[in-house]
């Protein structure tokens, strides 16, 4: 029985195109489904953005990810290892950062690292001066958490995941506590960390972070994953917006609802703006002008304004009906 | 944030060497800064020290400068008496509460600290990192507890005193039986035996006991004080019977601890700071926080232990018995008062009955079970 077990084990990472690979995974809090029936693919080699309003679930899937609660239904695999059944293996090649980084505050930032070095393999302990390095922090491996910025946690936090020498980070609010600059080097470090063949999952609030940084993304809500794909696509199917300055927006506007453009219209502070449906090319935009100006409506600015991830983001989730 | 490192470089696919770290044995480095975490915390290794070391060393300091200030007023500050009760009475109880408080400590701050996480996602099994805990909480405590039980047994040997006094009476120490009832039958001594050693049985001869010339008679049971005085070899004869009868329990009185007591009282107050420390963690561990685990632990050695360990409840004799203090307290070595049952007989005379062999298995429970307890609990928490 002991050499049947032996032979299932997986003794070399899988090759499997997927870092994370999760199916109608499923977690409830009583009668509450914080994670309801997620299919979620993150391609390894990535930055993978994971987005969604506050309590939508995000958290509570990487949780379920790490081994840190049971899921109640579904199956996932971690770097295409079966988690739960081989979470040992698994997780060999991941760091992650779930919620704020907390860590004993009597030890210095280098002897919390030698505690978590412990617990994975001997070679661990050796990469720890150089992960403290490349979070910036090694000037201040020996000071005590204590008196660490929120910012510092977050960095040591980071230079803990890289302890293992992951293929797969699970990045929780990594942004949070950190300055502008700090912002900035942890952009950086996720981008370096991706083009070292590494995948990133960077759960974020922050969905100009996301943007910025992430290849791919899934949005979550209510403990859905409601879109997912690569950014650039997702956001071509968002709605197009112009924003027109002319000496007339109101008769403009008439002009526009009564052609057959599609066009949604409003006036805002003199400014005309105009919704276009998702998918709508750019020709249309020429046609607008070429209608004003034809009709001899003084056109004075004409704008595409690209679709942003966080309008698209609002438009997809439940958020958007909060803040109507 | 530096973006290039000799050490970390990218993922080596296919290169992966597994290190059976779902295994629940824990590795060297593990427990090594297990004790680092522990032996960190500043106010509590002070309090553990304090506790187990400095109160029998400031005892044993007063002691050593009131008998060299004032000998005749104050005795000598070592001797088997002062180890015994030092040993029973201040290192069995105080030790076993540290002990707690460490493993109580050891088994919840990971979890109030947030690191747990952190652990577990390495990948390590959780009963490995819980059994990480227990040789690291021991490497500590059982140094402490025989840095202080030295320096004991060293002021109980070189400043024991010099003459033995026994029942109030100063006597030769080591004596055999037979010297030990010539040394009482000769005539300066037989009137202060017949007074002083404990006797059980008739005394057929009215002896005059008490100081300043105050005359009491010492007689046996429902006998009448009045009578004509005996005769020496009267008083002789019963200072040799009185002697003999009482040498078993003078065999156990000793000027300084003997070496054999000492060996088995340093054992059987490791294996009560053992107790604590596991019965701790894992109650702490259980529970996910240390404050109200350590109350638990006090109130069940200082309070309901000394309640339970003479009382005899009727039907519940059983669930006393299997109180892990109770168990503990009748493996004490003899020699050594009973903890709980005020009672100087010592070898757990005084406590409710329990055979050794059960007293072994309640304590073997009592380890196992909450070991078994807390991994679980650690194994199946959220976190």
């Amino acid at each position: 029985m002991t050499d049947v077990l032996s032979a299932e084990r997986p003794t070399t990472l899988s090759e499997s195109p997927w870092a994370v690979e999760t199916h109608d995974l499923t977690k409830r809090f009583g009668g509450r489904t914080a994670v309801d029936g997620v299919d979620l693919l993150v391609p390894r080699g990535c930055a993978f953005g994971y987005l969604g309003p506050n309590g939508a679930g995000k958290t509570t899937l990487i949780r379920v990810l790490l081994g840190l609660t049971h899921a109640d239904a579904g199956t996932m695999k971690l770097l295409g290892h079966d988690v739960p059944q081989h979470r040992d293996v698994a997780l060999a090649r991941v760091g992650a950062i779930v919620d704020e980084p907390r860590f004993h505050q009597h030890l210095t930032g280098r002897q919390n690292l030698q505690i978590l070095a412990a617990a994975r393999e001997p070679a661990a302990k050796e990469r720890i001066d150089a992960a403290l390095d490349r979070v910036g922090i090694l000037h201040r491996a020996n000071d005590k958490v204590a008196k660490y910025s929120m910012g510092m946690r977050q960095r040591l936090g980071v230079a803990a995941c890289l302890l293992g020498d992951p293929e797969l980070l699970i990045l929780d609010e990594p942004m949070n506590g950190l300055d502008p600059a700090g912002m900035v080097d942890m952009r950086e470090m996720i981008t370096s960390l991706v083009a070292e063949g590494r995948t990133v999952v960077l759960s974020s609030h922050l969905l100009d972070e996301i943007e910025r940084t992430c290849d791919a993304v899934a949005i979550v809500d209510q403990g859905r994953i409601i879109r997912q794909g690569p950014i650039t696509e997702l956001l071509a199917g968002a709605t197009l917006e112009v924003e027109i300055d002319c000496d007339s927006p109101e008769r403009a506007s008439s002009l526009l609802q009564h052609n057959t453009l599609s066009a949604q219209v409003s006036v805002v502070e003199e400014s005309l703006h105009v919704s276009l449906p998702a998918g709508t090319t750019r020709d249309v935009v020429g046609e607008i002008n070429r209608l004003l100006v034809t009709e001899g409506v003084s056109v004075y600015r004409l704008q595409e304004n690209h679709a942003s991830l966080e309008k698209w983001f609002l438009e997809v989730t439940s958020r958007l009906g909060d803040n109507q | 944030m530096s973006a290039s490192t000799a050490e970390i470089q990218a993922p080596r696919v296919g290169q992966f060497a597994p290190d059976h770290r779902g295994n629940f044995i824990p590795t060297w480095g593990m427990i090594r800064t297990r004790i680092m975490e522990l032996r960190k915390r500043r106010g509590l290794m002070i309090a553990l020290i304090v506790v187990d070391i400095g109160l029998p060393v400031i005892f044993l300091a007063i002691r050593l400068i009131s008998h060299a200030v004032s000998p005749k007023s104050f005795g000598p500050a070592g001797g088997y008496d002062i180890f015994s009760n030092l040993v029973a009475g201040v290192m069995f109880v105080f030790g076993f509460i540290v002990a707690a408080t460490l493993g109580c400590t050891a088994g919840s701050v990971d979890l109030s600290e947030g690191v747990f996480r952190h652990l577990v996602v390495t990948g390590r099994s959780r009963v490995a990192l819980y059994f990480a805990r227990i040789p690291a909480g021991l490497a500590i405590l059982v140094p402490i507890v025989l840095v202080g039980f030295a320096i004991v047994c060293a002021v109980c040997v070189i400043a024991a005193p010099t003459k033995l006094n026994y029942d109030g009476l100063t006597v030769p120490s080591g004596l055999s039986k037979p010297a030990l009832v010539s040394w009482a039958e000769e005539d300066a001594n037989a009137g202060n035996v017949v007074c002083a050693f404990n006797y059980r049985g008739p005394i057929n001869v009215p002896v005059p006991c008490g100081p300043n010339g105050v005359v009491i008679r010492k007689v046996g049971p429902g006998q009448a004080p009045a009578g004509p005085a005996p005769t020496k070899a009267q008083v002789s004869a019963l200072a040799g019977k009185i002697a003999a009868q009482d040498y078993a329990d003078y065999h156990n009185n000793f000027l300084s601890p003997p070496f054999k007591l000492i060996a088995q009282s340093f054992l059987w107050l490791e294996l009560e700071t053992a107790i604590g420390f596991i019965v701790g963690l894992g109650l702490a561990s259980l529970m996910g926080q240390r404050t109200v685990p350590v109350v638990l632990m006090i109130v069940l050695e200082i309070v309901l232990t000394p309640l339970l360990a003479t009382n005899h409840i009727p039907h519940l004799i059983n669930l006393q018995r299997a109180i892990v203090g109770i168990a503990t307290a009748h493996v004490e070595p003899n020699g050594i008062p009973t903890v709980f049952a005020n009672n100087h007989s010592g070898g757990g005379s005084g406590l409710i009955p329990e055979t050794t062999l059960v007293a072994y298995l309640v304590i073997a429970a009592w380890l196992v079970g909450w070991t078994a307890l807390g991994a679980w609990r650690m194994s199946k928490r959220d976190v």
